[in-house]
């Protein structure tokens, strides 16, 4: 949970590169139209790509280190589980074609192309939906956002709901700490049986609940006071405006989109890898 | 002193949950005044305050009776988001007030202004004004989480004067600090009363609350037990310890020397009086 | 202490709902995510990260519960899991559902033997359910990855040759015991909250 917690905590300084500078709003459709297309296509080349590309925007803007982690942290395990179950003859019902044969204590183990194929392409399909949602997320700070999903016409409610969140998870977190470190002081262990950890769970859990409740209402309150129903349009301090930029990688994206949509017809759904899409 | 910024008539309110939390309370604050509300835990200091700002009853619901006028908006007939451009809250705790949206002190005091749909540039005037006034200039770009709790009360009490509240109400505004914090607060809630600012100001700090309270209420069990100037109330040591309150100690010294030695010394309120009337005694002035 | 209540008096419908929804919801959001904290640092068997959205359910009703428990997943889905990972979400609005319904059926006496036959049936299995068509769906069906639940997955598939029952055991090994423990640790927790604090009827 380590790297997800910095994740979550936001500041107000940072780097500004043209990827800072970029839109929400381009970012976010870059991460839903590279989504959607690795859903279209069945290509791990392809999804390599995009991930490439994603991380290059992402050294760039020198958010690299948190996507590359998550990547290491989620997909590649993922991989090193998946395609040994799913490629080997464990009973993966497509399997067909057999690429190689795997020698081991005198037996010839078949690999076979569909599991393998499988196993690679789905996890990076994952794979570019995080980092590019990432991407958009780390690069767009906390103003922005809002300005974004403001001009998204997300009612103010979700927005706050949403950003209240990231700001509630760290003090929470702090707080389970503290209890946490408390517990520890009257002889809270972590190496004992599982009935005995559900218990301590449950004495962590408790108090850090009642006391998260007990705040609700007086935020609750804070927040009517100062005006939060006013049924106004509300101001924000920063304006999310289109630039030059925006436009440039706006027209890029059609381009791109133009150029896949030809590639998908005349070569289908796995242009580079070649491979067949097992079922259905 | 001007017409009445606050005035409450025969106020009586319960919450859905519980019954008869004020009964009958009445008084009124005028312009520039400060009024000090104390009472023991449960009495209804709170409810009291909630009450100024229309959360009581919109917020809770429940059963209310009299008149609450605030700025010359009776609250029943107003919205609390109306109310709250003329009633400025402050609570107990500054963590819980605090937005959940800002990242910094500046935004932080903006937020109430953005609720309101105020202009951008006035906004940015006002929010840089109320940052002065509570002393957290220089501050503007910290996360208002990384502030002391004295700093974090302050920055509280500047979301409520950016909005330019005809009244301030603080709930025990001290009472999560520690002695530093509890001073930086005093600092700025004096300054403000002297500056012509009109507040109510629920408060345990009683010594305190002597140096700058025109009057006093004392709430106990939802009632008005005693309401007068601070001088009034205070002296009437008898009256406050029935009802759980501490006086002031130099006024319950005053007051047992009085009883029990027989001295005649007028009773002080404060440190300062009590200085003077002491000196004057022993013939050191 | 003689009632002397002599102005008349009138009832007022409360307002604060909306609002309080407005903070509970990312409360909920947040529990859940620190349930999951708290887990990492026990090293506990369990996921930790529902038992939130069931106390939202139980305490401020389905709405709560299920948008809180949504929140969560969008969060994560943003910053760590992934895009395809936001369709968890409805998930989460499933479990709200079953605690709502469980709720309504006063399967909530820890006492009492039904509500753990029903929560075994309903979180354990028929949950299960939802959650292989999603992983199937959007995430190609293949084994999760943590050790244990995918050898059960391997185990199920070279045995069976079944793709969807690997896929549905491997989900049932890993839901009976996190659902069913989240929904006592739930049901605990709410029975110690205090009573001005639940608005669910
Ligand atoms: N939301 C609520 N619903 C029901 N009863 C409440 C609610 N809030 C407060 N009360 C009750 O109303 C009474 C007055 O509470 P209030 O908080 O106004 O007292 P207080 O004088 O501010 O006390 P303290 O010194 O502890 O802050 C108490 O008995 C309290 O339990
Ligand atoms: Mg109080």
């Amino acid at each position: 949970m380590g790297i997800s917690l910095s994740l979550l905590k936001r500041t107000a300084v940072e780097v500004e590169t043209f990827v800072q500078r970029l839109d929400g709003r381009v970012k976010f459709l870059y991460f839903i139209w590279a989504s959607i297309l690795v859903y279209i296509f069945y290509d791990f080349i392809l999804n390599l790509i995009f991930i490439i590309v994603t991380l290059l925007l992402a050294i760039y803007a020198r958010v690299a280190k948190p996507i590359a982690m998550t990547l290491l942290v989620i997909i590649v395990p993922w991989i090193a589980i998946a395609t040994p179950i799913l490629s080997l003859p464990l009973g993966f019902p497509w399997n067909k074609t057999i690429i190689y044969y795997i020698k081991f204590a005198g037996y010839e183990i078949p690999v076979y192309l569909e599991g393998l194929g499988w196993g690679i392409t789905w996890p990076l399909r994952i794979g570019v939906c995080i980092s590019t949602a990432m991407l958009f997320y780390l690069t767009t700070n906390q103003a922005r956002l809002v300005a974004t999903m403001f001009k998204m016409k997300v009612p103010f409610r979700f927005i706050y709901m949403l950003i209240a969140t990231f700001q509630l998870i760290p003090l929470l977190v702090d707080e389970a700490n503290t209890i946490f470190q408390a517990q520890l002081s009257r002889g809270l262990r972590t190496d004992v049986g599982i009935i005995k950890k559900l218990y301590y769970y449950l004495a962590l859990v408790i108090p850090l609940t009642l006391s998260a409740l007990n705040r609700v209402q007086i935020r609750a309150i804070a927040l009517e006071s100062r005006g939060f129903s006013a049924p106004v349009t509300k101001t924000l301090m920063y304006e999310a405006e289109f630039k030059w930029m925006d436009w440039i990688f706006l027209s890029t994206i059609i381009v791109a989109t133009i150029v896949l949509a030809y590639v998908y017809i005349t070569y289908g759904y796995s242009p580079i890898a070649g491979l067949e899409y097992i079922w259905g | 002193m001007g017409e009445a910024v606050v005035k409450v008539e025969n106020l009586t309110y319960s919450y859905p949950r519980r019954e008869n939390v004020l009964v009958n309370v009445s008084f009124e604050v005028k312009k520039g005044e400060v009024l000090g509300i104390i009472g023991p835990n449960g009495a209804g200091k709170s409810t009291l305050c909630k009450a100024l700002n229309g959360l009581v009853p919109h917020f809770y619901g429940g059963r209310i009776g009299g008149k609450v006028v605030v700025a010359g908006m009776d609250t029943m007939k107003h919205t609390v988001a109306e109310l709250s451009t003329k009633v400025g809250l402050v609570f107990q705790d500054p963590e819980d007030q605090m937005s959940g949206l800002a990242l910094t002190v500046y935004e932080e005091v903006a937020f109430g202004l953005m609720m309101l749909g105020f202009p951008r540039e006035e906004i940015d005037a006002r929010v840089r004004d109320a940052i002065k006034k509570v002393g957290l200039g220089g501050l503007e770009g910290r996360s208002p989480f990384e502030l002391s709790g004295g700093q974090m009360q302050r920055l509280a009490i500047a979301t409520v004067l950016a909005i330019k509240p005809e009244i301030l109400v603080l709930d025990e505004p001290t009472a999560q600090l520690d002695p530093i914090g509890k001073f930086e607060v005093f600092s700025v809630i004096k300054k403000l009363a002297e500056e012509g600012s009109t507040i109510v100001v629920v408060e345990h700090e009683i010594e305190e609350l002597a140096t700058f309270a025109d009057n006093i209420l004392l709430l106990d069990e939802g009632r008005v037990r005693a309401y007068g100037s601070a001088r009034e109330v205070l002296e009437k040591v008898d009256q406050l310890r029935k009802y759980g309150v501490d006086p002031p100690s130099v006024t319950e010294l005053t007051y047992i020397l009085n009883k029990e030695v027989g001295t005649d010394f007028e009773i002080p309120i404060t440190i300062e009086e009590a200085y003077k009337i002491y000196a004057e005694a022993l013939g050191v002035s | 202490m003689p009632e002397e209540a002599t102005v008349e008096t009138v009832e007022v419908t409360p307002t604060g709902a909306k609002i309080l929804a407005v903070v509970m919801i990312p409360t909920i959001a947040a529990l859940n995510y620190v349930g999951g904290v708290l887990v990492e640092m026990l090293k506990a068997p369990i996921w930790g990260d529902t038992w939130a959205t069931m106390l939202g359910t139980l305490i401020s009703g389905f709405v709560v519960g299920a948008a809180g428990g949504f929140l969560y997943n969008i969060i994560m889905a943003f910053t760590v899991w992934g895009l395809p990972n936001w369709v968890w979400g409805f998930a989460n609005v499933a479990i709200a559902l079953i605690t709502w319904f469980m709720m309504k059926m006063g399967w909530t006496d820890l006492k009492k033997p039904m509500t753990y036959i029903m929560a075994i049936i309903l979180f354990g299995f028929i949950y299960p359910i939802f959650t292989t068509a999603i992983s199937i769906g959007l995430f190609g069906g293949g084994p999760l990855w943590k050790p244990l639940p995918a050898a059960i997955y391997a185990a199920v598939l070279s045995s069976t040759g079944n793709f969807w029952l690997a896929n549905y055991i491997q989900n049932v090994s890993t839901e009976v015991p996190d659902k069913v423990i989240s929904y006592i640790i739930s049901l605990i927790i709410a029975s110690r909250v205090p009573k001005r604090f639940i608005l669910a009827k």
